[in-house]
């Protein structure tokens, strides 16, 4: 038989055989015993395995919680039994004494015992708090296998392989052990003698009534909760019930239908039901009433060993050959359903009641639904009708009935309906106030009647249909495993659908515009015609949901009552002791069923769910009342407002002054970042309100900053860019003070005072310069007097070209006298609603945010002008001064001397190494020496123009170390990464060096190609540029390396200068404008021959060739066609483009005559000029790059060059150098 | 016993720690060592949530603590922290008075180490006697430092008396990759055996060894090991730097990418600083130069 419709697996395990189980009373814990000497301890809602405990020597067999205290008992194959805290994870002390196996062990309820079954054929009682054995009961003569306390009363029952079960009194027992306390110690002693000389006599546990019945032994015997009925499960494949009276005991009936021995049986906690499990791999459910077999249910390959039921829940365990399973019987969720203020729903005892929302009143039973469906099952769904009050009833028993009965006016208890309709489906639900929907999944049909059971009409819903409901008017919405579909009743057919896997239940939002969709762990929430809006998920089992009045989704899980808003926020509102559905939410109140099928109304505090609601609707007001009449604060709305994009509201809950700045920057409220600034008054915070203030051209804030950070030369800057002279003036006379003189000159220069300039040059005894400096500004008689301070005639002088002196510009406006005007913006809405400047608040007023963004854009883009401006300009001075000290030093070789090992006890690093061991600039780029590097590339190339090159330079920097994780908190060892790999002399190994010749050769030249031949030159030249800068930084291994290095510069160069041709001729304008124009016209065509010029692969010059032809033919220059059509023929190469050449040339030898006369001869000797773009005939004066050769007229000299962007044309260097 | 022998109890949760399988060190069931054990078991617990980077917690767990371990231990999630003032003050005083306590001169010495006072941290690790730990911390020091040559010296005399140990091996492996050549192979088979051994995985070892296949020029083996570790941990800041470099080696482009979920996973990585700082450099050095017209 199969797993009847009933039961429902919560949890499953995975281990050696399980001999023993107990529920945690409280938690939800389980404990199992394994054959394996192991205890496990289990979370079986989250299904993780908490803790194991291993000290007993081979298979344990019994465990128990004890029901208050944080202990447990066990006792296995060792023959010992251990007590244990699950608190520190150990075991607390183990009782000796059983001579054989332990078969159960089990608390008292209430006193401090322990009860032990053994194989050594005796029942014994322990004390846990002292540790002792207070009683041993004999008389099973086989071994015991079982022994329990009766829940209540003094009674022992013990099952044994003697086949008897037996129940003890030990009445006796408890009256010696709770005597009164004031005993004398004598007393005690004799009385424990005397309980010594009752080995045999035994009144402290006395055999009440021997039960036989049992023809093989006995595994397993409980008591009734409740009842004084013992069942009990044997060897014989019998589970037996009996019962007993004060002075007797008898069978009462046996339940046949184990076809192997019975392991274990128990009593359903709260309904009149036996269980059982065996060893033919069932666990079966009795009724205890008829001793009919209600249920069954079969595990493929493991036999039950051992069955438990939580004292509480609705929960089960068995344990098995590989593992244990928590089940329970049946669905504990009440069928129920809402109709504006009343809810109805079904009963455990399947009657049907109404509960008023508003008056919070249960009615009586309106009707009692016993004959539906099996006695055991409750109903699935509930739908009700408002229009007719009646109501639609699922079960699944029988494969799923359906039920359509009316309602009385009003209960008058427990009435059969008068009157029903009944069919076979698996659900079925109202779609109008006359029709409703059946749902049989065996046949895949959906029946749609009406109400007088009549199918109206009938459909095939899409495959694997598993569940309907209720999706607006007219409409159903389909549930399969993976998807949900809106279905039109009318028009027959499937209007939306979304993919979603595992819909379990669906709940419409009160204005029916949206529907949260629940599967076990997520929940979805779509519009009416099926959008997705949002969704989330739990790691917790969702259990059901309702929607809030104004669009918040309250959902509950296993242990929460958690809100979702429409964009997919969610969070806690409460936690659950138990499990409840949800039915319905007005103000603070949240109404639900639990699992006993009672209303019961939670209070929750909406007030954190309703203000993020606000802030999404951005409905100020509310957020505002919320504020003021709430005590919302803590971090989780910090974080949450600031995560949203508010820190301005934000900044109302924060007190903390360092969180008060940051949310203060954050949101440009440079008011409150100063006050916290001056409260904390930390270098950091003054830094960070200086850039925020520069960026809001708050320069008197700045000014601050600066000048609590005595930052005296940014102050100095500061002062000249907003002209404040006067201050400047102070802050030359603080240099003074200070002794700086770097500072004094500069804010001399900033000032224009010649004269302070010239008095500190010679006081730190710089007389050239303070004479330089006097005569460029001609102040004659302070050069007569330097002249003469230093013994010197003006004639023994050799001065410098003078340029004309530097002159500081005056300001045109004072705007040092009020911050850069910016639009007052920093005020949210919100903040001036809190500030109570706002009156009439109103849903529709959007806050200025907008606005306010705009402002802030024009004013920072203001101030950043100003400075570049003026910066710009102090360039300029600057170039106007000697710039002598910055000259490139003079070095005498190619080695650079790079500092190395520093004092201490480091050494230096093998970067430093492969400076000192290299000459060659990509080396020292490696090692991080960069200045060292570009000045080698000045000195062998004339390299100037450093900036195309820092991709080159940071990638191979980037590739010299790797980061080798060694130990924990501390940095990763850090290696250097050898182009010579076998090397480990320090002295020799170099740095690896990325995309060299050959990397280059095979992979950026091949780009470089593509790009020519799918005519995109912009990305061309990058290309061939990237293959220049490539080639100047970097190495090769030998002489014959560096001449193929050198045809890889020559290639790539051709192609740049080719394409910025080409480039340039089609930057002169479009075809029209260039037609127009006879000079531009000219210039074109000259540049499309010029592209023929470079010395390019065949293929790509054919491409030039091609396009040279067609302009030349365009505007009737047949001559100069013809003459590049005579070169493709000889080029030769693809035929087709040779045929079409000779067409060309046959069309041109017609008229070999150019309309329009340009300067290019076809037979003359010269190069193009890689700025210009015009002819070097042979002969003519030129100059050239000294990296890449590209040739320029000598007009250019000095210009850096437009091939590889890099060096100046005309420096000549002592050349490049790839090979040492 | 020494609890760290073969036999001891405390050798397999110590050789967790090392291969950086921090998670098994936490998960680690130490409810039946000896009481003796209990303190360095802690520590090492400890240790590995400090390196999980679980520094709050474990600071709040060792408040109050008297015992030097523990004191030493809070120390160092101080210093992880930022809070380095106070973590220094603790490690000195520490120090002085419990000099010769071996946690003491491990963490000590970590911290120490970490706040850029190697000196101070290897005259602490100097009063060791015959600690494996101290030995591999002194060991990563002196490499650090780019005394290459103190390490090895420190190795070899390691070796002659704790033979075959994981941490001798490890720091041997460290040495190897600095110094180069053949080395490089050894020390490759190192990791290559901790990263291959599903008992000894660690994300960490996975790395080192690409690390080391990197040195090896073997670039498309150390590729595929890379994307092994990221595909188990993402964010692991070393794999991104060393995918970087690696990138960077082989001549891809995607290294800005990169470059980015690096400054995620730690803004404050070497490499991350390293090029901000040597771009800046480089903006420096070139104003220098410019062109005549």
């Amino acid at each position: 038989m199969q797993s009847s419709p009933g039961m429902l697996t919560k949890f499953e395990s995975k281990s050696s055989r399980a001999k023993g189980i107990a529920f945690h009373p409280k938690r939800p814990w389980i404990l199992v015993a394994l054959h394996s000497s192991t205890i496990q301890l289990w979370d079986y809602r989250m299904g993780t395995l908490i803790d194991r405990f291993e000290e007993h020597d081979g298979p344990v067999r019994g465990v128990d919680f004890h029901k208050t205290q944080p202990l447990f008992v066990s006792g296995g194959d060792d023959y010992k039994i251990k007590v244990w805290s699950y608190q520190t994870r150990r075991c607390l002390f183990t009782l000796n004494g059983h001579l054989d196996y332990v078969r159960t062990v089990f608390f008292h309820h209430e006193l401090p015992w322990i009860l032990s079954a053994s194989d050594d054929q005796t029942i014994r009682i322990w004390n846990w708090q002292n540790r002792s054995l207070i009683c041993t009961m004999t008389g099973h003569n086989h071994y015991a296998m079982c022994a329990q306390f009766h829940p209540k009363e003094d009674l022992v029952v013990s099952a044994s392989l003697d086949q008897s079960v037996r129940v003890w009194d030990i009445s006796g027992l408890r009256k010696k052990h709770s005597a009164p306390t004031s005993m004398s110690y004598e007393d005690q002693i004799a009385r424990a003698n005397q309980n010594q000389t009752d080995m045999f006599g035994n009144t402290d546990a006395v055999v009440k009534f021997v039960l036989e019945g049992h023809d093989r032994g006995v595994n397993w015997v409980a008591f009734h909760p409740t009842m004084p009925l013992i069942v009990s499960a044997g060897d014989d494949r019998l589970v037996k019930l009996w019962r007993m009276s004060e002075t007797k005991a008898w069978e009462v009936d046996t339940c046949r239908g184990h076809f192997q021995n019975a392991s274990g049986c128990l009593f359903h906690p709260h309904q009149d039901l036996i269980l059982s499990a065996g060893e033919d791999k069932t666990i079966r459910v009795w009724d205890l009433n008829k001793r009919t077999a209600v249920q069954s249910f079969k595990r493929e390959n493991d036999r039950f060993w051992v069955i438990a039921a939580h004292p509480e829940i609705n929960l089960f365990a068995a344990g098995h050959d590989n593992g244990v399973m928590v089940f329970k019987l049946e669905r504990e969720r009440p069928a129920s359903a809402v109709h504006q203020n009343t809810l109805f729903y079904i009963t455990k005892e399947k009657h049907v009641k109404s509960y008023d929302f508003q008056k919070d009143v249960e009615s009586p039973t309106l009707l009692s639904l016993k004959k539906l469906g099996s006695p055991w099952v409750t109903p699935r769904t509930l739908s009700y009708n408002p229009a007719e009050r009646s109501i639609l009833v699922t079960t699944p028993n029988d494969g799923g009935s359906y039920e359509l009965v009316n309602l009385p006016r009003d209960g008058s208890g427990a009435i059969e309906p008068s009157e029903s309709k009944r069919g076979s489906g698996n659900s079925a639900i109202f779609v109008a106030r006359n029709r409703f929907a059946v749902l049989n999944v065996a046949n895949q049909t959906i029946d749609i009647k009406d109400l007088s059971n009549n199918t109206a009409r009938s459909f095939k819903p899409p495959a694997g249909t598993t569940d309907i409901y209720f999706g607006g008017t007219g409409n159903l919405l389909i549930i399969t495993p993976t998807t949900v579909y809106l279905y039109d009743i009318q028009q027959k057919k499937t209007t939306a659908e979304l993919s979603i896997n595992g819909v379990k239940y669906i709940v419409w939002s009160n204005d029916g515009l949206y529907a949260a969709l629940l599967s076990k762990h997520n929940v979805t929430i779509v519009t009416k015609t099926l959008e997705q809006i949002s969704t989330l998920h739990e790691t917790i089992r969702i259990k059901s949901a309702t929607w809030d009045d104004a669009g918040i989704l309250l959902y509950s899980t296993l242990n929460h009552v958690k809100y979702a808003l429409l964009n997919g926020d969610n969070g806690i509102v409460r936690t659950l002791d138990q499990t409840v559905y949800l039915v319905r939410v007005k103000g603070r109140n949240v109404y639900c069923l639990d699992r006993a099928a009672k209303p019961r109304i939670l209070r929750i505090d909406p007030t954190e769910y309703r203000f993020k609601m606000a802030l999404v609707k951005r409905n100020y007001e509310e957020m505002l009342h919320i504020i003021r009449t709430s005590s919302l604060v803590g971090q989780s709305i910090i974080s949450y407002l600031q995560k949203k994009g508010y820190p301005e509201i934000a900044l109302q809950f924060v007190q903390d002054p360092t969180t008060r700045f940051d949310l203060a920057i954050e949101c440009g409220n440079l008011e409150v970042a100063v006050e916290m600034a001056k409260e904390l008054d930390k270098p950091k915070f003054w830094t960070r309100l200086a850039t925020e203030a520069l960026s809001h051209g708050n320069h008197q804030i700045v000014e601050m900053c600066y000048q609590k950070l005595k930052q005296f030369d940014k102050l100095s800057f500061l002062y000249l860019t907003t002209g404040d002279h006067s201050k400047l003036a102070r802050m030359a006379k603080i240099a003074e003070h200070r002794g700086d003189f770097t500072a004094r000159f500069q804010n001399a220069l900033y000032l224009g005072d010649v004269e302070d300039r010239i008095q500190m040059l010679k006081e730190i005894d710089l007389y050239p310069l303070a004479y330089t400096t006097a005569k460029s500004h001609g102040l004659e008689e302070e050069c007569e007097a330097i002249l003469e301070a230093s013994g010197l005639t003006e004639e023994q002088l050799t001065m410098p070209a003078l340029g004309k002196p530097l002159v500081p510009p005056k300001p045109v406006v004072s705007t040092f006298k009020s911050n850069w005007p910016t639009k007052a913006s920093s005020q949210s809405y919100f903040e001036s609603a809190l500030l109570g400047q706002v009156e009439g608040l109103s849903l529709e007023d959007e806050p200025s945010a907008a606005n306010g963004v705009d402002a802030e854009h024009a004013a920072k883009d203001e101030p950043a002008e100003n400075l570049i401006a003026i910066a710009g300009e102090d360039d300029d001075d600057a170039a106007g001064w000697d710039m002598g000290d910055d000259d490139v030093p003079e070095i005498e070789n190619d080695f650079v001397n790079v500092d190395s090992a520093e004092a201490g006890g480091a050494g230096s690093c093998e970067a430093d190494a492969w400076a000192r061991n290299s000459p060659l600039a990509v080396d020292h780029i490696a090692g991080g020496s960069f200045e060292s590097a570009m000045q080698l590339l000045n000195r062998q190339v004339g390299a100037v123009e450093f900036g195309p090159l820092k991709p080159r330079f940071l990638e191979v920097y980037r590739s010299s170390k790797t980061f080798l994780p060694a130990l924990a908190n501390l940095p990763p060892l850090v290696n250097y990464v050898r182009r010579t790999i076998d090397e480990t002399d320090l002295r020799k190994v170099l740095p690896i060096i990325p995309r060299d010749l050959e990397h280059l050769a095979s992979n950026d030249l091949q780009k470089g190609y593509d790009s020519m031949k799918a005519n995109k030159l912009e990305d061309g030249v990058k290309i061939f540029q990237g293959i220049l800068h490539a080639i100047l930084v970097n190495a090769v291994s030998s002489e014959s390396e560096v001449s193929e290095a050198k045809k890889l510069l020559a290639s790539a160069r051709e192609y740049t200068i080719a394409m910025n041709i080409e480039l340039a001729r089609r930057n002169l304008g479009s075809a029209d404008e260039v037609a127009q124009d006879p000079a531009k016209l000219k210039k074109s065509l000259e540049l499309a021959a010029y592209f023929t010029i470079p010395k390019i692969e065949v293929p790509h010059r054919q491409i030039a060739l091609l396009s040279a032809i067609k302009v030349a033919i365009k505007s009737k220059n047949y001559n100069s066609a013809l003459g590049f059509a005579n070169r493709i023929i000889a080029n030769g190469g693809s035929s087709k483009i040779v045929e079409n050449a000779k067409k060309t040339k046959a069309q041109c030898e017609r008229n070999p005559t150019d309309s329009i006369e340009i300067e290019f001869d076809q037979f003359a000797e010269f190069e193009i000029c890689a700025a210009s773009h015009t002819p070097i005939y042979s002969g003519a004066p030129y100059e050239e790059c000294a990296f890449d050769g590209s040739k320029y007229h000598s007009s250019y000299k000095g210009s850096v060059c437009r091939v590889c962007g890099v060096c100046e044309i005309g420096k000549h260097g002592s050349g490049l150098r790839l090979f040492s | 016993m020494d609890p760290y022998s073969a036999e001891g109890e405390l050798i397999n949760i110590h050789t967790h720690f090392y291969q950086s399988q921090y998670q098994q060190v936490i998960d680690f069931d130490t409810s039946s060592f000896s009481p003796e054990n209990a303190i360095p078991a802690r520590v090492l617990k400890l240790r590995a949530r400090l390196a999980l980077g679980q520094a709050e917690d474990v600071l709040a767990e060792v408040q109050g603590e008297t015992i030097p371990d523990l004191e030493a231990i809070g120390a160092l999630a101080e210093f992880n922290l930022g809070k380095t003032d106070s973590a220094l003050k603790t490690i000195e005083k520490l120090a002085a008075s419990a000099g010769d306590n071996v946690t003491v001169q491990v963490v000590g010495g970590t911290v120490l180490q970490a706040a850029g006072k190697s000196e101070e941290a290897l005259a602490l690790l100097s009063k060791h006697q015959g600690s494996l730990d101290a030995v591999a911390l002194i060991v990563q020091i002196h490499l650090q430092q780019n005394r290459t040559d103190l390490a090895l010296k420190e190795v070899t005399a390691a070796r002659r008396w704790a033979q075959d140990s994981l941490l001798v091996n490890l720091a041997e492996a460290w040495v190897g990759a600095r110094v180069g050549g053949e080395k490089y192979q050894q020390a490759f088979y190192v990791y290559e055996e901790l990263a291959q051994g599903s008992s000894t995985f660690s994300v960490q070892s996975l790395i080192a060894q690409a690390v080391c296949e990197i040195h090896l020029g073997r670039l498309e083996e150390a590729q595929s090991a890379l994307e092994q570790a990221l595909q188990k941990d993402p964010t692991n800041a070393e794999g991104i730097a060393n995918l970087v470099v690696l990138n960077s080696i082989a001549g891809k482009n995607n290294t800005e990418e990169l470059l980015e979920s690096l400054k995620k996973a730690n803004p404050h990585h070497q490499l991350v600083l390293d090029l901000e700082e040597k771009s800046s450099l480089f903006d420096k050095a070139a104003a220098k130069y410019s062109a005549k017209a």
